[in-house]
């Protein structure tokens, strides 16, 4: 008797703990149709993520800090969401005749979100700050190409690393920025630089107003900014609130009162928020979704595709004897990695096979500057590791893909290498596998100190849409990114050439005849472009997203129920 | 008693002492650079990495930071983190959140866990029995991502009856499901070790004795049977709470709470050791101090068991 009153009593517990359950939360969702709950108060909800530094345009670089920022400030040129061409925004003109010497005029009445004007002096400002090396700003190499930037920046003689201290510059301004009036100033570079205007668009161009210079630390985390949203608060690890910006003088204004860049540690919780219509934007489909197509399933009309400026390569240490290889054995790697099944299979065709070193969306992109080299060919992959064992290269017994196993390349790595394997046969000599470190710092440590003993993933993710952003940071000579330390005098030399160049098109078709001389080396193994998969609540409508790869804030617009 | 615990609460010093310069000398013994993969594909310029460095006192020797922790630690000024933000305020926010967490999965766990091992311990091999083994074994085989995913979907998004994520101020209803997901494995094991437990004590001689002296079947169980079965049940609900608040990682992730195991996810990732030496360090003085309560409460529990 007792135990069955017990049994009760358990029963009734665990029945309550669901029941309670039940009635907890349900606030702001749910809803069949109906009234739109964002209507009342103007907001919407987008997914994001914990920015690694504040609002100071020039200290950063990564996407979680990028988006947000985006949305605070705005720049010289912006790129138009479709097109990724690039259009004036704060600029009324860019003038130059030289490619050298730019004269820069802003639009009337362009305002920061305190009501002052927006003037020449506070980009001329911003900038000099930025590149000044005491300063500490991530963002300083962009200033590179301006006239007296080793007088404001002095690299540290023997590397962070070292005993030694940077010197103390000469002067914090650049002597190649002057300001002619309140909204006029002029740029002087060091040579002809085509793809100056284009690059405008960054983040770190971004102007700081006067309020910056005398508090920085205070500013990061309560900016004043010029674009079409303001900043309102940020409450760390959980959510960052803008809000629509009334001085904000951009033909286009925003649809929306405020936004809430919402924090998520995990792609799939958002995407459940979103599914349910919680969350009105995230731009990360999570694989789980992907796979199979679940999410057009779950999302109907409110799933968005496109394209963005992402790649994925491969690339090889030409410094290492081992496992640096010959042109011909690259070649031979290149050509036994099936591209297409591996697209297909594995991310549900969310990527594209690639056969060039340049994002398809960019300004300058050629189709098959690999050559035959991107495409899937057994038979020759055979012949071409014969010739290059043949020319005096042995490959070791294992040749790692080395990757970073904090993110999602497992899969791929491993497809890649079964493709490679198979496609050269047992008889290869090698076998490649696929190996992981733990964390993305120790993968960039080993590979920026010239350590890593095999292959390895690298990814390019655009800084501007224009075919140099994917070449100069890439394979010229002791470049920043020049991870293998490839290096090619010809090549370097038509860098330079399309670099100075003072046509635009003659510069793009000078970029084009560089990319084609890296089909001879292949130092880099191009895989594949990333395309994109978004999605968006039923409560908004008329969501763009950028080919970087965020949401076009001014885009973005809540429903009329 | 009180000498007891006094004696304990001397020993957490040299216990806290010993963890925290171990956790701290793991952190600097991992490879690679903090601030190599701050800036993506692109090196990052020496001026930043000298000047983070500097800021950090990455560049000083070991003993010395060590030294620089403990005087922090003490004197409660956490600094900031590589982001900047001041860590003090982010565990501020953060722990709160993940202690309601524990705590209602914790009571979860009791309340249901040991009423479950009550039950079929008295009626062993009983149909109550068979359901309980049946349904723990079910609930010990899911692993608890899976459950969390499931209760998401099938709450959240099929019946829409809570939100699939917690909002930012985690009230205790919101939080009944994550809860009850982080509960669900130790949950069946808090049922078979009640059980196995009552089932152990209901022959000994005391439980016979008192049925001898007439009580009643509820007193029987109630006070002598289950005060005594419920000391390793207590001394595993409370090594719980301590991992319970680090080892939420998971759940936290499904439901995107924003407590201390996300925070410690990413500050690992990110080589932060400016929040990963604060949290673990708390994390200990959590454990010891749970383990502390455990060994007093055992005396309140068996008479037998005297602390002078």
């Amino acid at each position: 008797m007792r135990v069955t009153k017990g049994a009760k009593i358990a029963a009734g517990s665990a029945l309550l703990a669901l029941g309670v359950a039940a009635c907890g939360g349900g606030s702001g969702s749910s809803g069949d149709g109906g009234s739109n709950p964002r209507t009342a108060t103007g907001t919407v909800y987008i997914r994001g993520c914990e920015p690694q530094t504040g609002f100071v345009p020039g200290n950063i670089n990564e996407t979680c800090g990028g988006t947000v920022n985006d949305f605070v400030y705005s720049k010289l040129v912006k790129y138009n969401p479709d097109t990724a061409a690039p259009e004036l925004d704060q600029a009324a003109s860019i003038d130059t005749t030289d490619n050298k010497v730019w004269t820069i005029k802003l639009k009337p009445g362009l305002k920061w979100s305190d009501g002052t004007p927006v003037t020449a002096k506070n980009y001329v400002d911003s900038w000099n700050y930025t590149a000044y090396s005491p300063n500490a700003q991530i963002g300083s190499s962009w200033f590179a190409d301006i006239v007296g930037f080793d007088k404001v920046n002095t690299a540290d003689p023997d590397g962070p690393d070292g005993p030694k201290q940077a010197p103390k510059p000469e002067t914090d301004k650049l002597a190649g920025l002057e300001v002619v009036d309140d909204t006029t100033f002029k740029v002087t570079l060091a040579a002809p630089t085509a793809v100056f205007r284009t690059k405008l668009g960054y983040i770190t161009f971004a102007p700081l107003p006067e309020a910056f210079f005398k508090d920085p630390k205070g500013f990061a985390s309560n900016p004043i900014t010029n674009g079409p949203f303001k900043f309102v608060k940020w409450d760390h690890n959980s959510q960052i609130v803008v809000a629509a910006n009334p001085d904000y003088a951009g033909a286009e204004k925003p649809k929306v009162k405020q936004i809430v860049y919402k924090m998520y540690k995990d792609d799939d919780a958002a995407y459940a928020d979103l599914v349910s219509n919680n969350l009105d934007f995230t731009e990360l489909i999570p694989p789980s979704a992907l796979a199979g197509d679940k999410w057009k399933t779950d999302l109907g009309d409110r799933a968005i595709e496109g394209q963005q400026g992402v790649i994925q390569t491969v690339s090889f240490p030409l410094y290492d004897k081992e496992f640096g290889g010959n042109a011909d054995f690259r070649k031979a790697i290149s050509m036994a990695v099936d591209r297409k099944t591996i697209t297909d299979k594995i991310f549900n065709k969310g990527r594209v096979p690639l056969d060039s070193w340049v994002s398809p969306i960019v300004e300058g992109y050629k189709a098959g500057s690999c050559q035959q080299w991107c495409t899937y060919d057994p038979v020759k992959a055979k012949e071409y590791l014969a010739k290059a064992k043949g020319e005096g290269y042995t490959p070791p017994k294992e040749f790692p893909i080395w990757y970073n196993g904090d993110s999602a390349h497992k899969e791929w790595v491993d497809a890649m290498a079964n493709s490679i394997n198979q496609a050269l046969g047992a008889d290869a000599g090698f076998t490649v596998v696929g190996r992981s470190m733990p964390t993305f710092d120790e993968f960039r440590s080993v590979i920026t100190e010239h350590k890593i003993k095999g292959m390895f993933r690298t990814g390019w993710q655009m800084d501007y849409p224009h075919i140099e952003d994917f070449l100069n940071p890439l394979v010229k000579t002791g470049a920043s990114s020049n991870d293998g330390l490839y290096s090619n005098k010809a090549l370097d030399e038509k860098l330079h050439e399309a670099d100075t160049a003072t046509d635009q098109n003659q510069s793009v078709s000078l970029y084009q005849q560089a990319e084609a001389m890296l089909a001879d080396d292949l130092p880099t193994i191009p895989l594949w472009s990333y395309g994109l998969q978004a999605g968006t609540s039923k409560w908004v409508t008329g969501v763009k997203v950028t080919p970087f790869g965020e949401l076009d804030p001014l885009s973005i617009a809540i429903k009329e129920a | 008693m009180g000498r007891y615990t006094i004696r304990r609460l001397l020993q957490l010093i040299p216990v806290l002492l010993g963890t925290t310069f171990l956790i701290n000398y793991m952190v600097w013994q991992l490879p690679g650079d903090p601030f190599a993969g701050r800036c993506g594909q692109r090196p990052c310029p020496d001026s930043y990495v000298s000047a983070m460095r500097a800021q950090f006192g990455l560049d000083q020797p070991i003993l010395l930071q060590y030294w620089q922790f403990l005087k922090n630690m003490l004197s409660g000024n956490l600094g900031v983190d590589f982001n900047q933000v001041p860590v003090v305020t982010q565990l501020a926010d953060a722990w709160p959140i993940t202690i309601r967490l524990a705590l209602l999965a914790v009571a979860i766990e009791a309340v249901i866990g040991i009423s479950a091992g009550v039950l079929s311990g008295l009626k062993r091999g009983g149909f109550i029995d068979n359901v309980v083994t049946i349904s723990t074994l079910f609930l010990l085989s899911l692993p608890v991502f899976v459950t969390g995913f499931l209760l998401q979907w099938l709450l959240g998004v099929q019946f829409q009856i809570i939100t699939p994520t917690v909002s930012d101020e985690a009230p205790i209803m919101e939080l009944i499901v994550p809860a009850f997901v982080l509960a669900s494995l130790n949950m069946a094991f808090t049922a078979r070790l009640t059980r196995t437990s009552i089932v152990e004590n209901r022959r000994s001689d005391y439980v016979r004795t008192a049925i001898a002296k007439g009580l009643t079947n509820r007193r029987v169980v109630g006070v002598h049977l289950l005060r005594n079965s419920l000391i390793p049940v207590l001394t595993f609900l409370g090594t719980e709470v301590g991992s319970l608040m680090s080892g939420a990682i998971i759940t936290e992730g499904i439901f995107n709470i924003h407590g201390i195991g996300g925070l410690l996810y990413r500050a690992i990732t990110g080589q932060d050791y400016t929040i990963v030496v604060p949290i673990a360090s708390l994390l200990v003085l959590v454990y010891l101090v749970s383990n502390l309560l455990v060994d007093l409460l055992y005396g309140v529990l068996d008479p037998r068991i005297r602390y002078e």
